[in-house]
């Protein structure tokens, strides 16, 4: 099968990836080494593979590497600033909002998207935005709890 | 990985329109459909990206609302005119389609191009009188989206793609709506979902559509209950003849979300909820706000 060349920035670095047609992004990002972005369902129904595309939220199995050409990713790797974790990576770390973490990253990603439109969101709010990210461990009160401490740390930092 | 051989980006219509006419090739844009869905897939060997067409647009021209094939759930689901438009019930259908992560992907054009029984927004749009705007090598048709659905999966588009919606907005100011989905989940699609729209002069239902999702092969607008409306004040005693009427014309299967039995139930309840809405006895929802 050909490959195509396709260029775009992941978590700021501009890169050129060699793809096939049928190479999904979340694929794509696998074979170049971004591993924090997890394979679950790959029908897009958990939102596991979430990642940002152009400050998007979205499905990563779900579409095709090709198509982000010219486009700004931003996986969970990128969150983590000089070794210093995103205010929400802490967030989730300290209210224990993970139990397997294999959903976690789908689970930041979404938070991040959506903290950036609603930077003082409630608990309703809250529950809304993350109705799409399933934690096959069932666990859905302390994501909860981790984005409202993620919102408040974010204000601290910000002001 | 999937079996695709070629992957095509026209920023031309025409370009787009002479790509499509080839063998085993196929319309690509949120791609939510198209790529975790295998029946879609059968004979495709490569694909036509349509999002570089400048075809993600939502504008009002001539008392006509156009919805471009690049547009969004999301865009669809925040419009403020479609909010407004009997009372958002495209709006509402959009913002209960699958997740936010789907909904920054998933185009509208797509969710009608799947032909899915099931799927959020066509009963809405079909209670609305969509358009749809195909192109193809013949050139462009215009077809009333009544017309458009064949059977699961299955439509009249034939090596074309839709370029846009159309909603008329001539009863902009009196069109009232109604929509409601019942649904395994809520990002789920929809285990039977209702829409309508009826005009109301002096206490007097003077047009109705009502749209029943996921209990046909294709989206059903049931005729008889909707004639058995007219000239009837909106009262629930009208408004349970006609679910009544839902109740015995809906021809549901059975499947891993449901049972025919339960969707049948179920389509009398969800007609009824979205005719009270249009008649002010109920509160239609604001599902946009969390889209």
């Amino acid at each position: 099968m050909p490959e195509i060349e396709i260029h775009l920035h992941v978590n700021k670095r501009k890169v050129t990836w060699r793809v096939h047609p049928g190479e999904t992004l979340l694929e794509a990002l696998h074979a170049h080494h971004f591993k924090g972005t997890k394979l679950i369902c790959g029908t897009g129904d958990c939102c596991g593979c979430g990642i940002l595309l152009d400050g998007r939220s979205i499905n990563a199995c779900c579409m095709l590497a090709v198509q982000a050409n010219g486009s700004d990713v931003l996986t969970i790797e990128g969150l983590a600033h000089n070794g210093k974790l995103h205010p929400i990576q802490e967030a989730f770390a300290e209210e224990g909002a993970a139990q397997c973490g294999y959903c976690t990253p789908g689970f930041i990603m979404r938070t991040y998207a959506f903290l950036q439109e609603h930077p003082h969101p409630d608990e309703a709010e809250i529950r809304a935005a993350l109705a799409g990210n399933i934690c096959r461990c069932t666990g859905y009160v302390k994501p909860v709890a981790a984005v409202l401490r993620a919102a408040m740390l974010m204000e601290e930092a910000s002001s | 990985m999937l079996k695709i051989g070629a992957y095509h980006s026209p920023t031309e219509l025409t370009q787009a329109v002479s790509l499509l006419a080839g063998e085993g090739r196929t319309v690509i844009a949120g791609g939510t459909d198209l790529l975790v869905n295998p029946r879609y897939m059968v004979g495709i060997r490569e694909v036509v990206d349509i999002r570089n067409l400048g075809l993600d647009y939502i504008r009002e021209e001539h008392d006509w609302l156009h919805i471009g094939a690049g547009a969004t759930m999301r865009m669809v689901a925040r419009h403020p005119k479609i909010q407004a438009l009997a009372n958002g019930i495209l709006a509402r259908s959009a913002a209960v389609c699958g997740s936010p992560n789907i909904r920054n992907m998933a185009t509208l054009a797509g969710n009608v191009a799947s032909a899915l029984p099931s799927a959020d927004t066509p009963p809405s749009l079909l209670a609305l009188d969509a358009l749809v705007v195909l192109v193809g090598i013949q050139g462009e048709r215009i077809v009333p989206l009544e017309s458009f659905f064949v059977g699961p999966a299955k439509s009249i588009r034939e090596r074309e793609f839709i370029r846009e919606l159309r909603i008329s907005m001539d009863n902009f100011d009196s069109l009232r709506g109604g929509f409601y989905k019942i649904g395994r989940t809520s990002e789920d699609i929809s285990m039977v979902n209702a829409a309508t729209t009826l005009m109301i002069k002096n206490n007097t239902i003077t047009a109705a559509h009502l749209v029943l999702g996921a209990v046909a092969p294709v989206p059903l607008r049931v005729k008889i209950a909707e004639e058995a409306l007219l000239g009837q004040a909106p009262t629930e005693e009208a408004f349970q003849k006609a679910a009544e009427i839902v109740f015995t014309e809906v021809r549901p299967i059975s499947d891993q979300r449901a049972s025919a039995e339960y969707r049948r139930r179920m389509s009398k309840v969800a007609a009824m909820r979205a005719l009270r809405q249009a008649a002010g006895l109920a509160a239609p929802g604001e599902e946009w706000r969390h889209a």
